[in-house]
């Protein structure tokens, strides 16, 4: 059944492409965010990453996505919740950023949403770290998910001097 | 790509080719080689890139080689002697073929009387030649194509001097011959030129209308050249640039022969051969086939000129693109860490049980190395590439600043990785021009320092260990240290009291302070562009190193790697996490417990090694890492970075030494300071290359700051 909705969707062609989402919902805590699907490449189990030297405490490390170097973020640390620590039952998901590809550490994926593009609401002005991160909120199913601004949750990771 | 640009992107990978064997051919005219071989390469050369300039109607490159070319054979043929004036003109009409090759390649438009001044000298020089009925004075670029019509200097006459011997040329083009551009008619000139010969056209093999093949080639031609002052080798020369695109015998002959055989004669040769080859074979008569010709010159190591004389058709090497070679090149490099992982996993139970398992790992470590090797030695170019592209910046620069520079080259034939080679253009150019420009001095200021009129610059490369040495040494000025201490100064690069040695305020001018070219053209140091030459370099792994001697010169150098993808590393541990550190730059390890350690005033260390004191850097201390290793079970590796500078690296343990592909962080992350990159270990586990130079520097600006 899945398989055939999936299709009816496709075959609708421009009306879902414009008037749709398709995202991959996860979460953190209690909280759940999502991110539009087709950034998404890969979603693996935490096995470990080699920590870098002299980041933001949101950096978890690198990993080796086959044979190249991938850099993992803590997407809870990166909210300022504190750092991960992240157990087998973790996830990576893995996603292109612009040219790059990045990972970020999440407690688990939950779902995939198809969200109407007109259900996004504009995250309230306040904290900035809140506005910069998030791009969006839809409700689904009467819960909030916060749309993830990748850009911003992989910029600045650097310590500066 | 259509199939037109595809041959175009052939044609001029050719010409970069063949511009850069005329820099060098050049370069050994100029310095007064006058061997006839190195003119016959030239020509060679011009011809090549006129041809194919003609079949993409590149006209101006075909109108300019063409004169170029002209100018060139008078010279070959001794009409116009090889002055200085001569061979200065036509270096610089060398730069303006290649200006011409340039501008095709971009797809733009020269100047119309670009070349127009050195064309005309062409003329001026060839006109006072006895040969100059032959020139073509309207200089219309296509005029090679329609000299059907000019009076052919042959005799038809068949010449019956009894009794004298003579030369019976067959000479039959083939197809090819025309469509690299070349006539007969020119061929049949210049064998003209060796006596009164007797031509005489083969017409037997035209076939019937029916068969006939419009760019079929049917006709050959039988020459009788007499006089036996001429030499076999004097008749061959005329086919030179036609060797492989006709077939050609030569054959010793009386002349009384009657000639009515002779078109018998071109056919059935074959089976009169035996009554000819006694006496044919003391002067090797021989159909030229060109393959075997060309297969031992090519090879030949000292790639002496000879080797060009060889035909095309000789296939030693073979173009592929450049993905494909890297597609193999990151297979292997993958197949190394396989490898690896299947050797860790040799436990020692392992080992004792399966033996057979254990040689074959051997024998699979030892292939994979072989091969690694082999990979890199396909990506392996001589530096001769970039090289050759110096003569004519410096001969620019000479001209632009009037100054007298002789550029010396040594070591051309320096292998590196061709992504290397491609990285050290920019660089290369800059340090020659900065030495051109604020090096050396003007002619009048070294005679009055007692130094020779001309400067000399040194441009050499050479294999030391795993890395490439790149030398740019001029015998100039030196560089200014009290003024670029006070620039430094000035702009905050150096603080008000630091002290610095002579070597630091030398390099000091790849300081990002000291980065654009308006900040510090006037000072009469150096400065221009350095700052590319340092981020160039150090993307690909090298380093630079300044030194200089005031009043006697500056010797730049760039320490570049051997290849890009594998390096040896040593693998080490801080705290618990796995770092490298590249074998080439590490002088020796020790335990800690057994080093002597100095305190300095503000809590740093400093080790003493053999009287010397070398700066400390713990790296769980430096990378943040928590380290719960003693102090006494931790060890220290002595490292030298650029300049023979000394520092000394504290890590919780020493694992072993492998071999590791690099990859990047950059890719997918950014760069951080004191890592230079990061690669994967057997584990599959990623570890992070330890940049010893940027940690060395670091800690020095650090101190400074």
């Amino acid at each position: 059944m899945e398989a055939l909705e999936i299709n009816n969707e496709v075959d609708d062609g421009q009306v879902v492409e414009t008037k749709t989402l398709q995202l991959i919902a996860f979460s953190i805590g209690e909280q759940i965010y999502g991110v539009e699907i087709t950034t998404v490449r890969e979603i693996r189990a935490w096995n470990g990453a080699t920590p870098l030297p002299n980041t933001r405490e949101f950096v978890v490390g690198v990993i080796n996505l086959r044979g190249t170097i991938v850099p993992i973020f803590d997407l809870r640390a990166r909210f300022g919740d504190g750092q991960t620590s992240p157990t087998k039952t973790h996830v990576v998901v893995v996603m292109s950023v612009g040219e790059k590809w990045v990972g970020i550490l999440v407690d688990a994926v939950s779902d995939i949403l198809t969200v109407s593009k007109d259900d996004i609401h504009n995250v309230p002005e306040g904290n900035s770290v809140d506005t910069d991160l998030l791009s969006g909120i839809i409700t689904h199913d009467g819960q909030m998910v916060g749309l993830i601004d990748l850009h911003a949750v992989v910029a600045g990771a650097q310590i500066e001097a | 790509m259509s199939e037109l640009d595809e041959f175009k992107a052939t044609y001029f990978d050719e010409c970069s080719e063949l511009l850069n064997e005329l820099e060098e051919q050049f370069t050994a005219i100029e310095e007064g080689d006058r061997n006839a071989d190195r003119l016959n390469a030239v020509f060679r050369a011009i011809h090549s890139v006129k041809g194919g300039a003609g079949a993409f109607g590149f006209s101006g490159l075909v109108g300019f080689a063409h004169e170029f070319e002209t100018l060139l054979d008078f010279v070959r043929t001794g009409k116009i002697e090889m002055t200085d004036e001569v061979v200065t003109l036509c270096i610089r009409s060398n730069d303006i073929v290649a200006d011409f090759v340039g501008a095709a390649r971009a797809g733009e438009e020269l100047p119309s009387d670009h070349g127009a001044e050195e064309k005309a000298r062409f003329v001026t020089l060839c006109k006072g030649t006895k040969g100059d009925d032959e020139l073509d004075e309207d200089g219309e670029p296509m005029e090679e194509f329609d000299i059907e019509f000019t009076p052919v200097m042959v005799n038809l006459e068949p010449v019956n001097d009894s009794g004298k011997e003579g030369w019976l040329v067959e000479f039959t083009p083939h197809r090819d011959l025309y469509a690299r551009a070349n006539d007969p008619l020119l061929l049949l000139r210049e064998l003209a030129e060796l006596g009164d010969v007797d031509v005489k056209v083969i017409l037997k093999t035209i076939p019937t209308l029916a068969d006939f093949e419009p760019f079929g080639v049917y006709c050959g031609w039988e020459i009788l050249v007499p006089g036996d002052d001429v030499t076999e080798q004097s008749v061959r020369d005329v086919f030179e640039f036609v060797d492989g695109d006709c077939d050609i015998k030569i054959t010793r002959q009386t002349i009384a022969e009657p000639r009515d055989d002779a078109d018998a004669m071109a056919f059935d040769l074959d089976d009169d051969m035996p009554s000819f080859a006694d006496l044919a074979n003391e002067i090797t008569p021989e159909v030229k086939k060109p393959v075997p010709v060309a297969a031992p010159v090519q090879s030949d190591p000292n790639g002496t000129e000879e080797g060009k004389n060889a035909a095309p058709v000789g296939v030693q090497s073979i173009r592929v693109d450049l993905d494909k070679v890297d597609r193999v090149v990151n297979m292997v490099g993958e197949l190394v860490i396989t490898q690896s992982m299947l050797t860790q996993q040799m436990d020692d139970n392992l080992k004792v049980h399966y033996q057979e398992l254990v040689r074959g790992l051997e024998v699979l470590a030892q292939t994979t190395r072989g091969l690694q090797d082999s990979v890199m030695a396909i990506r392996a170019q001589p530096v001769k590439s970039v090289f050759s592209r110096m003569p004519r910046l410096v001969r620019e620069l000479a001209g632009k600043t009037n100054k007298k520079i002789r550029l010396e080259m040594v070591g051309e034939n320096t292998e590196i990785d061709k992504t290397v080679i491609e990285q050290l253009s920019d660089p290369l150019t800059h340090m020659i021009r900065n030495s051109a420009d604020h090096g050396i001095e003007i002619p009048e200021k070294r005679t009055a320092g007692r130094k020779p009129e001309t400067g000399v610059i040194r441009l050499s490369a050479e294999q030391a260990g795993g890395n490439i040495l790149i030398i740019v040494e001029d015998d100039g000025a030196g560089i200014n240290r009290d003024r670029v201490l006070q620039i430094a100064r000035e702009r905050g690069v150096v603080g008000p009291e630091q002290q610095m040695s002579e070597e630091q305020i030398d390099n000091l001018i790849f300081a990002p302070g000291f980065s654009t070219a308006d900040e510090v053209s006037d000072i009469s140091g150096r400065g221009v562009g350095m700052d590319v030459v340092l981020s160039n370099i150090k993307k690909i792994g090298g380093s630079v190193h300044v030194r200089s001697w005031p009043g006697a010169g500056t010797r730049m150098t760039l320490r570049l790697p051997l290849t890009l993808a594998v390096l040896d590393v040593m693998l080490v541990t801080v705290g618990r996490c796995p770092y490298v550190i590249p074998l080439s730059s590490i002088v020796e390890t020790m335990q800690c417990s057994r080093a002597e350690f100095g305190h300095m005033p503000t809590g740093g260390r400093v080790l003493q090694v053999r009287g010397e004191y070398v700066q400390v850097v713990d790296l769980a201390t430096r990378f943040e890492m928590h380290t719960d290793v003693e102090d006494k079970h931790r060890f220290a590796v002595l490292c030298e970075a650029e300049g023979s500078v000394k520092i000394a690296l504290i890590v919780d343990d020493i694992i072993g030494q492998q071999q590791v592909v690099i990859k990047s962080l950059e890719e997918n992350f950014e760069r951080i300071d004191g890592i230079a990159g990061g690669t994967i270990l057997g584990d599959g586990n990623v570890a992070l290359i330890v940049d010893v130079q940027g940690l060395r520097s670091a800690t020095t600006h650090r101190n400074a700051a």
